[in-house]
């Protein structure tokens, strides 16, 4: 079973910047952020013949940003990017989190040293 | 046996390791640092191996709940959890957001001492994780490694305008 979004290298991601810099392919996602489409739906708005919608797919797909549904004739196009954006920055949050926890971690051990200078003073 | 993805996060904090690992292991003392800029909570603190840190942080009017079962307690060098997102009632839950996030993370924090400063070093590996969590983990990994952290926060804007 082949899961397209998590099967992300580093060359997957390149793929992914890649497929977002054509503007015909930011208008298709934009098109299936709607809902799904199949190619003859997606090709009419462009006034693009459909091989040239289905080329601009494939590169879509080969990134992961899209998936196409098994039905033969249709194969309805699906927006597909959300699980590999949100883990990435789901561990950049959480690698924050700690950042600034330790930020905050720094200044309470200042106090703190202050402190038990303050106490061991009056011995 | 393969120690499967792992993440590193390293600080060197100029205090002494016993007071850091105090800062560290009194709940007191967890409440004034952890969690950035919210209010945190520690329902329930136990240090010792098979006990429990059950932690609340509130953000955005909602609290957010986690789960952490202490494995390895060792004053003042080294301490083991399993790191869980839970629900009120502490039951391990997935990522609402990603079903496929690891739902246990072995966290292991090392305390080395350095004279008057102390070197942390925080690991975070999936624990008994499913491949596809296994794999999410990595995708999210490498993401971060290669420095596609922001480069992902525009794709997560551009999807959201996209989707407005």
């Amino acid at each position: 079973m082949e899961q397209i979004g998590y099967e992300t290298g580093p060359k997957a991601l390149d793929a992914v910047f890649a497929a977002l810099a054509d503007p015909t392919r930011r208008a298709i996602l934009s098109r299936l952020a709607a809902g799904e489409a199949a190619v003859n739906e997606l090709a009419a708005p462009f006034e693009m013949s459909q091989p040239a919608v289905s080329k601009h797919l494939k590169v879509l797909e080969r990134a992961g940003l899209i998936e196409r549904g098994i039905e033969r004739q249709r194969r309805p196009a699906r927006l597909k990017a959300e699980p590999m954006a949100a883990a990435v920055s789901w561990l950049e949050e959480f690698k924050q989190f700690w950042s600034s926890s330790f930020d905050q971690l720094d200044g309470l051990l200042e106090e703190l040293k202050t402190a038990e200078q303050r106490d061991s003073g009056h011995e | 046996m393969s120690e499967g993805p792992t993440y590193v996060l390293e600080r060197e904090f100029d205090a002494p390791r016993a007071l850091v690992w105090k800062a560290w292991t009194d709940p007191d003392l967890l409440t004034r640092w952890y969690g950035p800029r919210v209010e945190t909570i520690v329902h329930r603190h136990e240090l010792k191996p098979g006990g429990l840190w059950l932690g609340e942080m509130k953000w955005d009017g909602k609290s957010n709940y986690q789960r952490v079962e202490f494995t390895e307690v060792t004053p003042p060098e080294r301490l083991v959890w399993l790191h869980s997102v839970s629900d009120g009632d502490w039951n391990v839950v997935a990522n609402p957001m990603m079903p496929d996030w690891p739902r246990v993370l072995l966290t292991t924090v090392t305390f080395e001492e350095d004279g008057e400063r102390t070197r942390l070093r925080l690991t975070w590996v999936p624990h008994e994780a499913s491949e596809a969590e296994t794999a999410c983990f990595a995708a999210a990994l490498e993401g971060l490694d290669k420095g596609w952290g922001a480069g992902m926060e525009l794709l997560a804007e551009l999807l959201a305008e996209l989707q407005a």
